[in-house]
Formats: structure tokens, sequence, C-alpha cells
């Protein structure tokens, strides 16, 4: 897999965006949720989850992503038996 | 009285852990048997839902105990590779645990997403007859658009390997997003699976084998994420029915993918795609008449 350094930095801004709307979307019922949010629904009461959950899953692929292009190419390792 | 039976729990469990491994759609039987029985009973029921948690985590439960070890493995892969920050192609067992991480993701999340608005749009019997006919048609589809039937070489060779070496990152997430498609009644996770594992170079036997890994944290999640209503007051007068269901449902799942892996290894999803060519075909038209 090429490694990108060069997107360590946007992906872990993007997980820890997608983990904020995470959070909001787990605390704040539809209602509550700012009007450019997918589900947001005046006067509704109703917690989205799942689009938290989303949220929350895709973030931590970025921080995956991010975490393995800190990496340096194939390590050193000992032959194997 | 009881919303559900406990003779029905019995047949809806015994029938979900053969179709939910089968490539004939769970979803797709067990909206039109009901219908085909006379029994008062509905998908988007609050009680059946419930009810279909349960035989969901029993047969999460039975694919992870019968590929335990090979889960094993893929965990200390997936760990070793965390651990060096690097996918090493020698590592079949990391490579393997990646295709199955990128193939959960899209299935997941288009399953968070599109199952409530899907679910309610295909709700009728008919709908899932005709999506059953689909799916026969796209089962045949796979095996007439797969490369040519691979020729191993090594025979000693491991499947978890050969997958590992085939399949890309691209290709998996192309399978596990058509996985998504089960969310529709009469479509199947499974068939689309292991169809997107012909199309990149599988054999059957091997695209067996990936289609049961990669359903297992998805169907593992799915019981996971609902098992609250079984357990809230959504659940009430249905727990026992559903636990009978879910151990029947246990058992023919066990069956099932025993059956699966040896009948792979010398057949093909032909006989699967006639199976559903002419039920679904059958049960629309004969909906369409009553």
């Amino acid at each position: 897999m090429t490694k990108r350094p060069q997107l360590i930095i946007p992906a872990v801004v993007l997980g820890v965006v997608l983990w904020v709307i995470a959070i909001v979307y787990w605390t704040q019922d539809a209602g509550s949720l700012p009007s450019f949010f997918p589900g947001h629904s005046a006067g509704s009461t109703h917690i989205h989850f799942k689009h938290g959950l989303a949220a929350a899953i895709v973030g931590l692929g970025c921080f995956v992503f991010a975490w393995f292009q800190t990496g340096g190419d194939r390590p050193d390792r000992p032959p194997t038996s | 009285m009881d919303p559900i039976s406990y003779f029905q729990a019995i047949v809806l469990g015994l029938l979900q852990g053969v179709s939910e491994l089968f490539p004939i759609s769970s979803l797709g039987h067990s909206v039109v048997l009901p219908r085909i029985l006379g029994w008062n009973i509905h998908q988007n029921d609050d009680y059946f839902l419930s009810f279909l948690v349960a035989t969901h985590c029993a047969t999460a439960l039975v694919l992870l105990l019968f590929f335990i070890k090979d889960w094993a493995r893929i965990v200390k892969g997936l760990g070793r590779s965390l651990r060096d920050r690097y996918i090493d192609p020698d590592d079949p067992y990391a490579k393997l645990g990646w295709l199955i991480v990128v193939g959960t993701i899209p299935a997941g999340l288009l399953g968070l997403l599109l199952e409530h608005p899907l679910r309610t749009l295909f709700a009728s019997t008919q709908t899932a007859a005709i999506f059953l006919f689909v799916n026969g048609l796209m089962l045949f589809g796979a095996e007439a658009l797969r490369r040519r039937a691979p020729v191993r070489s090594e025979e000693s060779i491991r499947s978890d390997e050969v997958i590992a070496r085939e399949l890309g990152f691209r290709e998996s997430l192309g399978i596990g997003a058509a996985q998504a498609l089960a969310l529709i009644p009469g479509l199947s996770r499974s068939g689309a699976s292991m169809g997107g594992g012909l199309l990149a170079g599988l054999s059957n036997e091997e695209a067996a084998r990936f289609a049961f890994l990669l359903a297992t944290p998805i169907i593992g999640a799915a019981g996971l994420l609902k098992l609250p209503e079984l357990l809230g007051s959504q659940g009430d007068h249905v727990r026992g029915q559903a636990l009978v269901g879910a151990v029947c449902a246990g058992i023919t799942a066990y069956l099932s993918v025993r059956f699966l892996l040896r009948f792979f290894e010398t057949n093909r999803l032909t006989p699967f795609a006639i199976y559903c060519c002419a039920v679904g075909a059958v049960l629309s038209v004969a909906f369409a008449l009553a």
C-alpha cells in the first residue's frame, strides 16, 4: 500500500469532525439539530442514534487510515521459520 | 394471545438459519412464508422485528464459532498490522482482516442509514416475490460473468490465503456494498457477496467462505444494535418464542454452513438461481392473482 503522509493531518481533522458530529447526533434530539444536518426535523424529540453511529464509524476509519500513513515502508522483520 | 406461536417460532427459526446463509434471501422468505401459510405476521410488525433480532444473533454466533480459528488468526493479523502500521502482503490473515473491515463498512453504513426506509418501501409480499426472481437472475449473472473457474496448482494452500491473495481492497469494498442489497426483501446478502467473489476471481468455495466471514460482523452488529428492542417492552410476549426461534436458527445455520462449504467444493450457484427464479415467478403470479 502506497504511503501518503500528506494525508495524515486531513484524515485526523476529518476524523475529529466526524466524531463531533456523532456526539451531536447522540446528544441532541432531531428538533435541536442544526438545520443542515440530515435528520433535522423541527419539533421532533427523536434521537438519531444510527446517524451518529455511522459518523463515528467513518471517523474511526479516518483515524485508522491516518495511523497506517504514519508508518514507514515495509518494516524490517526477522525471517519467519 | 401471543403474536407469534411457538410452532410459528420454530418454523421461522429453522427457515431463518437456512435462508440467511443459503443465497436465497432470508428477509424475502420471512416476508412471503407467513402469507403463503396464512399467518398474520408482517415484516414491519415491532414484535416480528424483535423476534428476528434473536435469530440474527444466533446465526452470527454460530458463524463466529464455526470459523473461530480463522477469526483468532484474523484478529492477530489485524493486531500485527496495526503494530507495524503496515499490511504485509506476506501476512494473509492481516490482509484478510482488513478486507473484511473494508467490506463491512459500506454494508454497515448503508444498513444504518437505509434499513428503515427500504424496509418500509419494499414491505409487500408481491415486491419480495419479484425481487426473489431478480435474485435468481443475479446469481445466474454472477456465474455467467465470472472469470474462468480458477485452477489451484497447490492443493494444500489454505482458502484464506487464496482469498487474501486474489482479492484487493477495491473488490472487497464492492462486495461489501453489494451486501447492502439484502436490505431489500428478496435479494440475498450471501448471494450478492458470493457473486461478487466469483466476479473477482475466487472459486465457489472461496467465495462462500469469504461471504460467511464477511457476514459474521454485519449480522452480529445488526442483531446487537436491535437487542435492546427485544429486551425492552417491544419484546414483551415474544421473548420465549424468540429464544426457541434462535435455537432453531442456530441449529440450521450450523448445518447450512457445513453443507454449503462442502457443496461449493464441486458445485455452483446455479441450483439456487433456478430455485429463486422458479419460486419468485410462481409467487409473483400467485400474489398478483390473489
